[in-house]
């Protein structure tokens, strides 16, 4: 028996971009083997980047080696007949399909759930929509910013005199994909306790939404519109980021950090007897008066200097990370999170690492296959002899 | 609809305040029997905010907004981990429980002597998820960590953030439901794997870790160029014009943006601006990148005359992705997600209120509906400790004695300071300008007045 969980699981995935390859991964760095069916000129994350040294390649984008490793790469163009008889095929030996098209896209080409229930009743079919499959905005365009802005996500993030900020990378997406990866086991668990397959509409809207941590409770509960203001927590000031003196730092002192705590860390013992220091709501509304006092300490020392000492005393500070500084960082070399792989045609770089640890099981780093790779030997495999590869191939099919 | 996937699975919940509450909220919808403990000197903080209609008299800490949304169909249990004789109550309920969830520091559990390896011993094949801020080893392991610290750990704050800006964080913390939904992902991944081989395992689930893949363009960038990102505001990466724009009244927003060639044609037939479909400068999208700041100027132009969700629907009709920016009360009375179902109403202790979906995933062989309202606190003591592990009356009298269970915090500040505490100084807020409004009527607008009367 092999070490790895979803070993036993065939995936096909139809899917593209970001939220549906990122499910498909996750499956992948699991154990399940995953077949990445892809249009004959690519998934279209193959043409966003970024690229060594800017580039352009269709098997050298960052963004795609990130979101697709431990698959394999079978082009087929589905919107012809034979396209989508190899697609039937592989579906026979497989346990779910991720799709990602717009509602109805599928159906039109005789692939919607509908149309493939009785072929294979144990089929998990799961399809990821910027809105779901249903209601008034199903057909309506979407991604990362429009589920930022509908979620109420948007409207609570920035500064009060500036317009609603979107959340940097993507988030709605990799919300979107890890909720069908969820899905996707939930309907195989289902699928073996209770029998059959089944369609799962995951929209990124609510995969999103669902993260709302209280602003519509906030109005449910006591009739309140929460607005941005400077991105902090109403019941946890400051827990906000501030500049510090090489850097960024995050000031969270936590249920029991004031006063005491934080009159400790900044050294002015005489601050645990301030009421800005002693009241959450005082220093909530005299929130100036509060940073006149804060401010010009964290200036004069480094981050990791009053992260260390913060979380000395308790107080769940956190350090602002970039890029740049994770890749780098001696606690994530020692997690080892992330991991260097030989990437072809890009040759040694590194990876993010898989979101959990398991001990029995541990998941799995891999690379990105190239374009196609897979194609030929998944033809053979199904029964087509060299000949009619080389046909289906010469034909733009595969 | 059939049998919940999850049904017959028994969680037993150590879980506090977001990431853990989230994970096991899950699994409770799957169907799972989520037991959630806690310690009458160390309640979930959750059970301090957002309380319903601002009133916190009698037993506040049951009529908790935040705590209702991530805690909806568990039950509770209490057990103050300061006793010796908690433990080894819980040491006794661990052979009925196939998964252990926690979210303390790492040095906690094996304190208390409740470390993966000793619960194995009790029960071999147990699945236990360790959900901690910064996972169990490395430098920084100790670390105590809120989600409001681990997005910009997470590498996201440092993509977001205003043009040449400071980095900002999102207005919610967002690593911790995310961490939340992969830890459920880890769980069934388990689940899966013992239901093949019968063994379980354990799982560390770092809530840095698990967001840091959200920022995959930027951390590609600097791994094959040694790039840092740039700030870019709500601009895109890859398509032009992309942005937030002000709409008609106050603070109404419409975001938007034009992924090709075609859809800028959409875009100015939509908006009738022939002028600006002719306009060379704007073709093509290396054009309309150049050209972004004049073109936000002549789109503003033109949003400032619309409402935002008019205009929503208006650009999504000729097939330009846009999107009103809503307002959390705006949300809650979405038409779309409405339609969905994606706010049930339960009734609660503080009265009949809506909850969202926390999974975003729908299945067409079962639902996935909220299985209950929140527990009070020590709700379920009998239940669990009579039925589970057949103790006597007179053996929960003596644990209520000691304060081992109970159904009243004993909380460090006295009720009656907490009493006032619960309650924000929501005038304040509104005229700090935290708030954008306060509406004494919100029952009635949400359409719950006559929900509870019914």
């Amino acid at each position: 028996m092999s070490d790895l969980a979803l070993d036993d699981l065939r995936v096909i995935d139809l899917s593209q971009g970001i939220a549906g390859p990122y499910c498909a991964k996750l499956l992948a760095d699991c154990g399940a083997e995953v077949i990445k069916v892809e249009p004959p000129q690519g998934d279209y994350a193959r043409t966003l980047g970024p690229f060594p040294d800017d580039v352009p390649h269709h098997d050298k984008g960052g963004l795609f080696i990130h979101l697709n490793g431990n698959k394999k790469s079978v082009t087929l163009d589905i919107e012809a007949e034979s396209g989508r008889t190899v697609l039937r095929k592989l579906l026979a030996k497989a346990d779910a399909l991720v799709e990602s098209y717009a509602p109805g896209h599928l159906a039109s080409l005789g692939l919607g759930y509908d149309d493939l229930k009785e072929e294979f009743p144990d089929l998990v079919y799961c399809s990821i929509t910027p809105f779901g499959q249903t209601g008034p905005y199903s057909g309506y365009r979407g991604n990362s910013l429009t589920c930022m802005a509908l979620s109420g996500l948007m409207y609570v993030t920035g500064d009060p005199d500036k317009e609603p900020l979107c959340t940097g990378g993507e988030p709605a997406e990799y919300f979107a994909g890890l909720n069908a990866f969820v899905g996707v086991l939930a309907a195989v668990e289902h699928r073996a306790s209770n029998g059959g397959g089944q369609q799962i509409d995951v929209s990124m809207l609510e995969a999103l939404g669902a993260a709302d941590e209280y602003n519509t409770t906030l109005y449910s509960f006591m009739g309140a519109i929460r607005k941005r203001f400077y991105s902090r927590q109403l019941f946890a000031y400051p827990a906000d980021i501030f500049p510090c003196k090489d850097g960024h730092i995050v000031v969270v002192p936590g249920a029991t950090g004031f006063p005491l705590g934080m009159a400790v860390l900044m050294e002015q013992m005489e601050l645990e007897q301030n009421p800005l220091f002693i009241n959450l709501w005082m220093r909530s509304i005299q929130w100036q008066k509060f940073e006149e006092i804060l401010r010009p300490y964290l200036l004069e020392h480094d981050w990791r200097d009053l992260l260390t000492r913060a979380q000395e005393l308790r107080m769940p500070f956190g350090p602002v990370m970039s890029p740049g500084l994770l890749l780098e960082d001696e606690h994530m070399k020692e997690r080892g999170f992330f991991q260097e792989v030989e990437q072809p045609e890009v040759g040694r770089t590194r990876v993010a690492g898989v979101p959990f640890r398991m001990s029995e099981t541990p998941l799995r780093q891999g690379v990105a296959p190239i374009l196609g790779e897979h194609t030929h030997d998944a033809l053979l495999e199904l029964g087509y002899d060299a000949e009619e590869a080389r046909i289906l191939r010469e034909r733009g099919v595969t | 609809m059939s049998a919940l996937p999850l049904s017959g699975i028994r969680v037993l919940d150590l879980t506090q305040v977001y990431a853990g509450p989230t994970c096991t909220r899950i699994l409770c919808d799957l169907g799972a029997e989520v037991i959630k403990l806690e310690g009458l000197k160390r309640t979930d903080i959750t059970r301090l905010l957002v309380i319903a209609d601002n009133d916190s008299h009698d037993d506040f800490w049951n009529r908790m907004g935040y705590f209702l949304y991530r805690n909806a169909g568990k039950k509770s249990l209490t057990l103050d981990f300061s006793e010796p004789d908690a433990v080894e109550l819980l040491k006794r309920l661990i052979p009925h429980a196939d998964v252990v969830a926690e979210s303390f520091t790492p040095r906690v559990m094996a304190q208390h002597g409740l470390d993966y390896e000793s619960l194995c011993k009790i029960r071999p094949d147990l699945i236990m998820i360790s959900l901690s801020g910064y996972g169990q080893n490395g430098p920084w392991r100790d670390y105590t960590a809120y989600g409001m610290g681990l997005e910009p750990a997470c590498g996201i704050s440092s993509l977001t953030g205003y043009r040449g800006g400071e980095p900002l964080r999102t207005g919610i913390a967002f690593t911790d439901p995310y961490s939340g939904i992969a830890g459920a992902g880890a769980v069934l991944t388990a689940l899966h794997y013992r239901r093949r081989t019968g063994k379980g395992q354990y799982i560390d689930l770092s809530e840095q870790e698990a967001a840091i893949p959200i920022g995959g363009y930027a951390l590609m960038d600097y791994a094959l160029n040694g790039r840092e990102p740039e700030r870019i505001g709500n601009r895109s990466l890859w398509f032009a014009p992309q942005g937030c724009y002000p709409c008609r009244g106050e603070d109404n927003w419409l975001v938007l943006t034009v992924r090709d060639d075609a859809e800028w044609q959409a875009f100015c037939g939509a908006v009738g601006q022939p002028k600006w479909a002719g306009d060379e400068r704007f073709a093509d999208v290396l054009g309309r990148h150049r050209h972004h700041d004049e073109l936000d100027e002549l789109i503003a132009s033109w949003t400032r005359e619309q409402g935002h969700i008019d205009a929503m629907h208006l650009l999504q009709a000729e097939g330009v992705t846009a999107a009103a920016v809503l307002n959390p009360k705006e949300v809650l009375l979405d038409p779309h997600l409405r339609e969905r179902g994606y706010f049930e109403m339960v009734e609660h202790a503080g009265g009949v209120r809506p909850v969202p979906k926390q999974l975003g995933a729908r299945f067409a062989a079962f639902d996935t509906n909220v299985r209950g309202t929140a527990p009070k606190l020590g709700e379920h003591n009998r239940e669990v400790l009579q039925g589970m592990l057949g103790l006597s009356d007179d053996e929960l009298n003596e644990l209520q004695e000691a304060k081992v269970i109970g159904e009243t915090p004993e909380l460090a500040v006295p009720l009656q300071m907490m009493q006032m505490m619960v309650q924000w100084p929501l005038t304040s807020l509104l005229q700090m300008g935290a708030l954008g409004g306060l509406e004494p009527d919100f029952k009635k607008q949400l359409g719950l007045e006559q929900t509870a009367g019914e």
